[in-house]
């Protein structure tokens, strides 16, 4: 698909809009793909050009949640970036061993696929029965879908290999069962985990958690709103608890950064300062 | 004229006025004697003009008074002449006539000829000839006035002829009108020849003129010369002499000794003046450039400040002749202070102030504000002493020495005498290179001082230098850090622009995957549509058996007691038909249902086509003899003994039609007949050789118009055809399926109520059909076709489905264990699976070497001969077997697992198997990877 110069403006235009209504910020975000995600909202509404999906998006609360909705990009996969769950297993979790009990908590949960990883290797050091795991997510669809705990087939596939990657002590069948479509995660897994709405922007923090993983969410915050994020986390996190971001996220260049620091860079670990 | 006049009458006026301006003047300028000079020879050229111009004037009067003479005296002798001829004529007329009249013109003549006569006599006056000869005129006239004028006329009034008579004869007074006008005649004569003398004496005025204006001319010339030549050797003579002393100036070389005399009282006076006051100056300026180049001599090359002031103010002050002098240097570098270097006196005591600050009292003032301060009045002041006393000194000097602006010393001097202008230029002088002097040998005292300072330093920095060496090469190590990371970084970074490339690579892929699923999706629209149509259909034939199978078996419960055996009997009879009606059913069904779903495979092999008539006898002779149906085979020749195809379907095919013709025909024949067809392109293109066979019976025929429809699922001619023949209706759709399958077609060509033929042809395919070659049925016989199959995998009927996801998929199992095989051996097959299974690693790698066509693998690890690890390292290794294979793994050891992965399992199941997570893990891996 081409876009034109005249496009190209528009799109910026709505980007912005979406940015001055709801802090959102996809303007710096793959210019293409968002383009075709405004074009598949376009057909859906069957409007003839993406200024009139601009007043529709200013006017329209329902409308802007919808194209919201595309455009959170709930790209997720079981131990996706398998290294950072080896780092998790190895080095962070065993710390938790002498905690009586343990809070977790997965802000932007999407689909669920990373909490049920985290639940794997706390099966697998022991320590589910101690753990707690909030997952929350804005979008309640994609909630809904981590409740439902199912994964099309086909997915298994990669998912056992990066488990593996991980340096998973069982055979990754052990928790799932499949019929010929779906895999679903076993019941077992589900019971320490509570699933939630909530809302980064808007909402406060609910608890006090020992280890807050929020990974490719925020890269498509700006960076005003990634700081009041992060400091929702200091706020959340108990003293010496872990942040884990996304492999292209850094506390780096944020305000908060002297209350961290870097456990494992590669990994994008923080430990919360004791202080 | 007048004009001319007037304007020399002013330039008198004004140079008269000039000649007493410059007779005031004792100065005798040179201006003035040019000036003079040309007054003079102004005043002839004036006077000269005036004199002529004067005469001139004169002439012309006397020119006009002779002519205005000549013409009034002309014009009275004229008059004269006609007053006396008209008295002549007048009288004349008269006396003839007797007409009073004619005397008017005697009268008037009579009365005005004497006024005219004496106008005539004055302009004579002077002129005794001329005034003789009027006389004469007038005593002639008067004469004959008495003697004929009136005599006559009196006559005449009197009418005294005789006397006229007498008159006339004696010509009384004829003489004398003769005589008047010879008179008068000479006169004018005379007038004549005097205006020529009168004129001639004008021309010898003239010619005086003349004369009177060239000597006035030379007057002037010689005016002239006199004075151009007085005047310029005036002026030349004091110019060569100011030249001439100017000249010997120059060549006196700077001594500027001589002057110019001074003798004229003119502009070259001044001159000599201007240039005597410039050869003072000269000589001042001479006298302060020798005397400060003097100073500057002395005290250059010093380099200690004290010698410095002290050389420098005892000079000054004996130049000066000063009596008292004090220098002061600045001491600081904020220049805020002033110390005393040097002083000096006559008397040989200390003078002066130790120090001075800035603004303080008129030196300090001196220098804050960098000027010079002249005292001329100074009771009070210190006195000067001398061996005999002391006295006030006259005046004071002090003078700032400055430097860049800032004032760097003070100079003060005092004198008894008086500071002269020149004196206070040369101390002006001398105290500017002063400043430059002092700032430079301050300056090199400092340096030399800082020199020192620096030494010391040095030392100092020796040692830094040192520790900074050190330092410098730890951040040359880190640097050489820096640089690593950093092309560690540009690697990353390089590795990120790959893997974008990649993603967007993918992201085509998917578009292109999107918009085959969404033709798939239609085309699944589609497909759902037949099957519901299909399911319709279906539910109707087999609820027909199962009722009666129902109802029946129902009565028979019921009959149970009554013990009506032959009504039992008749029951069972029918239930059994129903049942078989079912049977078959769900047969033609399964049989269709795999037709779509693509499972059916057909295999190729030798159908001997000699037995087939005898064959078909066998199997269909009890039908003609029940329905006396005349039934024949005819084979030709020329067919081919054997053909390759699937000798199963082709079977049930034949079956089929056969079925159907006796089905349909109550009398008549059926006739089979087989034979070589003749080919077109396509059917050649898919095999050389063909077979036809045709089936023609003698039936109800099919109208034209469902020839088509009657090959579509559950399609007869009419529903009663139904109720009258049986059958499923899915009879001639299969045989459609199959002879397309093996890449045949069937034909019909019916006529209703007459019978029908269905043709079959076949092709000879050793190696089954190929699979880029096109079905020609359509093509051929525009039959049209079910539409393509649809994905088994993906429809709402989940029991077939999962019936169908294992059915077929090869699985090898590797196991040493032989109950272990038997029982996996048994489930998978139940689950449609072929199974195939070999007792080590070495007979999987030869099998495997022989057929690859596997879906999955599950390999038992503990094997004798070759155990799993190295069997599954060499079949990824080695044969680069991608099939995913399973690892059946004793229960516990973590390392054994991580042994399985390193040697390239795809998945491991631990011992002994849970049969539900075999088969999660079977359909994970076994499910086409969409990813």
């Amino acid at each position: 698909m081409e876009t034109t110069a005249t496009e190209e403006l528009e799109v910026a235009l709505l980007l912005e809009a979406i940015y001055q209504l709801t802090s959102y910020d996809f303007r710096e975000y793959n210019r293409p793909s968002i383009t075709r995600r405004v074009h598949n909202r376009l057909a859906l509404e069957h409007l003839p050009n993406i200024s009139r999906l601009t007043e529709k998006v200013i006017y329209d609360e329902k409308i802007r949640k919808e194209l919201l909705n595309d455009f959170s990009i709930n790209v997720t996969e079981m131990f996706r970036d398998p290294s950072f769950f080896r780092a998790l297993r190895e080095d962070i979790l065993p710390r938790f061993k002498k905690l009586d009990d343990i809070r977790i908590w997965h802000a932007g949960c999407a689909t669920g696929e990373e909490v049920f990883s985290v639940a794997i290797l706390l099966t697998e050091l022991g320590l589910i029965d101690k753990a707690t795991l909030y997952a929350t997510d804005m979008n309640e669809d994609v909630l809904e879908r981590a409740q439902a705990a199912r994964f099309p087939i086909q997915k298994m596939q990669n998912y056992t290999k990066n488990y593996m990657l991980a340096g998973g002590s069982q055979a990754f069948s052990e928790y799932y069962y499949t019929d010929s479509h779906f895999a679903y995660i076993k019941p077992e897994l589900l019971e320490s985990i509570s699933f939630a709405q909530h809302n980064l922007v808007t909402d406060q923090s609910f608890n006090e958690f020992h280890l807050i993983i929020c990974r490719n969410v925020l890269i498509y915050f700006s960076p005003p709103l990634q700081n009041k994020v992060y400091k929702l986390f200091h706020d959340s996190l108990s003293r010496g608890g872990f942040l884990c971001l996304g492999a292209k996220e850094s506390l780096r260049f944020s305000d908060i950064m002297p209350k961290f620091e870097e456990t494992i860079t590669n990994e994008k670990i923080y430990q919360k300062i004791y202080d | 004229m007048r004009f001319l006049v007037i304007y020399d009458s002013l330039k008198m006026l004004y140079f008269i006025n000039l000649e007493r301006k410059v007779g005031n003047n004792v100065n005798f300028k040179i201006r003035s004697k040019i000036t003079s000079g040309y007054i003079a020879l102004i005043l002839c050229l004036i006077i000269g003009v005036i004199v002529v111009g004067f005469q001139v004037s004169t002439l012309q009067t006397e020119r006009n008074k002779l002519m205005t003479n000549t013409a009034k005296v002309q014009t009275l002798l004229s008059t004269l002449e006609n007053h006396t001829l008209n008295m002549n004529r007048s009288q004349r007329g008269y006396i003839v006539t007797g007409k009073d009249s004619y005397l008017d013109p005697y009268r008037e003549a009579k009365a005005n000829w004497e006024d005219n006569w004496n106008e005539l006599n004055v302009l004579m006056e002077g002129r005794p000839d001329q005034q003789e000869s009027l006389d004469s005129v007038k005593t002639h006239i008067t004469r004959w006035i008495e003697t004929a004028g009136e005599p006559s006329i009196n006559l005449k009034r009197n009418n005294d002829e005789a006397g006229i008579k007498k008159f006339y004869r004696e010509e009384v007074g004829r003489s004398e009108i003769q005589s008047t006008m010879a008179t008068l005649g000479k006169i004018r004569s005379d007038e004549i020849s005097h205006l020529a003398s009168e004129a001639k004496k004008l021309d010898n005025v003239n010619n005086k003129i003349v004369f009177t204006l060239g000597l006035f001319l030379f007057i002037a010339a010689i005016v002239a010369i006199f004075f151009s030549s007085f005047i310029s050797k005036s002026i030349t003579n004091t110019i060569t002499g100011t030249t001439a002393a100017i000249r010997h100036i120059a060549q006196e070389k700077g001594t500027f000794t001589s002057r110019i005399p001074i003798t004229t009282k003119d502009e070259v006076r001044d001159l000599a003046v201007a240039t005597n006051d410039l050869l003072d100056d000269l000589e001042n300026r001479e006298w302060v450039r020798s005397n400060a180049t003097q100073v500057v001599k002395n005290y250059q090359g010093i380099d200690a400040i004290k010698q410095l002031t002290s050389i420098f103010l005892s000079q000054v002050a004996r130049i000066t002749r000063a009596s008292y002098g004090s220098l002061y240097v600045r001491n600081d570098k904020e220049g805020k202070i002033f110390e005393q270097q040097t002083s000096f006196a006559n008397s040989y005591t200390k003078i002066g102030r130790e120090t001075i600050a800035l603004g303080e009292g008129l030196a300090g003032q001196a220098a804050l504000e960098r000027r010079v301060i002249h005292l001329t009045d100074t009771t009070g002041y210190q006195m000067i002493s001398t061996s005999l006393g002391d006295m006030p000194p006259k005046e004071v000097i002090i003078l700032p020495i400055t430097f860049e602006e800032k004032t760097i010393a003070i100079l003060e001097l005092a004198t008894v005498n008086a500071f002269e202008k020149l004196d206070r230029i040369f101390l002006k002088e001398v105290v500017s290179s002063l400043g430059l002097t002092i700032n430079s040998v301050l300056t090199r005292m400092e340096v030399v001082q800082l020199l020192n300072e620096s030494r010391a330093m040095s030392e100092e920095l020796q040692a830094q230098t040192e520790e900074l060496q050190t330092q410098s090469e730890e951040l040359q190590t880190q640097s050489e850090e820096l640089q690593a990371q950093t092309e560690e970084l540009t690697n990353i970074n390089e590795q990120l622009e790959e893997r974008t490339r990649e993603a967007e690579e993918k992201t085509a892929e998917l578009e292109i995957t999107k918009s085959d699923l969404e033709r798939n999706a239609e085309e699944l629209i589609q497909s759902s549509k037949y099957k519901s149509e299909f399911l319709a259909n279906m539910s109707h034939e087999l609820r027909t058996p199962l009722n009666s199978i129902l109802i029946l078996s129902e009565m028979l419960a019921e009959n149970a007691k009554a013990e009506n055996q032959e009504e039992d009997e008749e029951f069972a009879r029918v239930i059994n038909s129903s049942g078989k009606d079912l049977l078959n059913l769900i047969n033609d069904i399964l049989d269709l249902s795999k037709i779509e779903a693509g499972k059916l495979e057909m295999i190729y092999e030798e159908v001997n086509i000699n037995e087939l008539p005898l064959y078909l006898k066998q199997s269909f002779t009890h039908f003609s003899n029940d329905k006396d149906v005349v039934f024949n085979v005819v084979k030709e020749d020329d067919v081919a003994d054997v053909i390759h195809t699937d000798h199963k379907r082709f079977q049930q095919i034949l079956k089929n039609l056969l079925s159907n013709a006796f089905k349909f025909t109550e009398h008549g024949s059926v006739n089979v007949h087989l034979y070589n067809p003749s080919l077109t392109k396509e059917q050649q293109r898919i095999s050389e050789q063909w077979l036809a066979i045709s089936v023609t019976d003698t039936g109800i025929g099919i109208p034209k118009e469902k020839h088509e429809l009657i090959f579509e699922s559950f399609q007869q001619a009419d529903g009663a055809t139904v109720r009258k023949y049986g059958g499923t209706g899915l009879g001639l759709s299969i045989c459609k399926e199959f002879a397309q399958l093996l890449g045949g077609t069937i034909t019909l060509d019916s006529t209703e109520g007459e019978g029908s033929t269905f043709t079959l042809y076949i092709p000879s395919l050793q190696t089954g059909l190929p699979n880029n070659v096109e079905m020609p049925a359509e093509s051929i016989f525009e039959v049209p076709s079910v539409e393509e199959t649809p994905d088994a995998t993906q429809t709402d009927m989940p029991a077939i489905v999962e019936e169908n996801f294992f059915k077929n998929k090869r699985v090898l199992i590797v196991d040493d264990d032989e109950r272990n095989i038997f029982a996996l051996e048994k489930t998978l097959q139940q689950h449609g699976m072929i199974v195939d299974s070999v007792r080590n690693g070495r007979e999987c790698l030869n099998f495997i070497e022989k057929d690859r066509h596997v879906d999955v693998i599950l390999m038992d690890i503990m094997m004798p001969e070759l155990d799993g690890y190295d069997t599954m390292q060499i079949l990824r290794e080695d044969m680069n077997i991608e099939l995913p294979i399973i690892a059946l793994t004793a229960k516990a050891m973590k390392s054994d697992r991580e042994k399985c992965i390193a040697a390239g399992a795809t998945d491991y199941i631990s011992k002994p198997l849970n049969l539900e997570q075999l088969f999660s893990v079977l359909r994970v891996w076994l499910t086409t990877e969409v990813m």
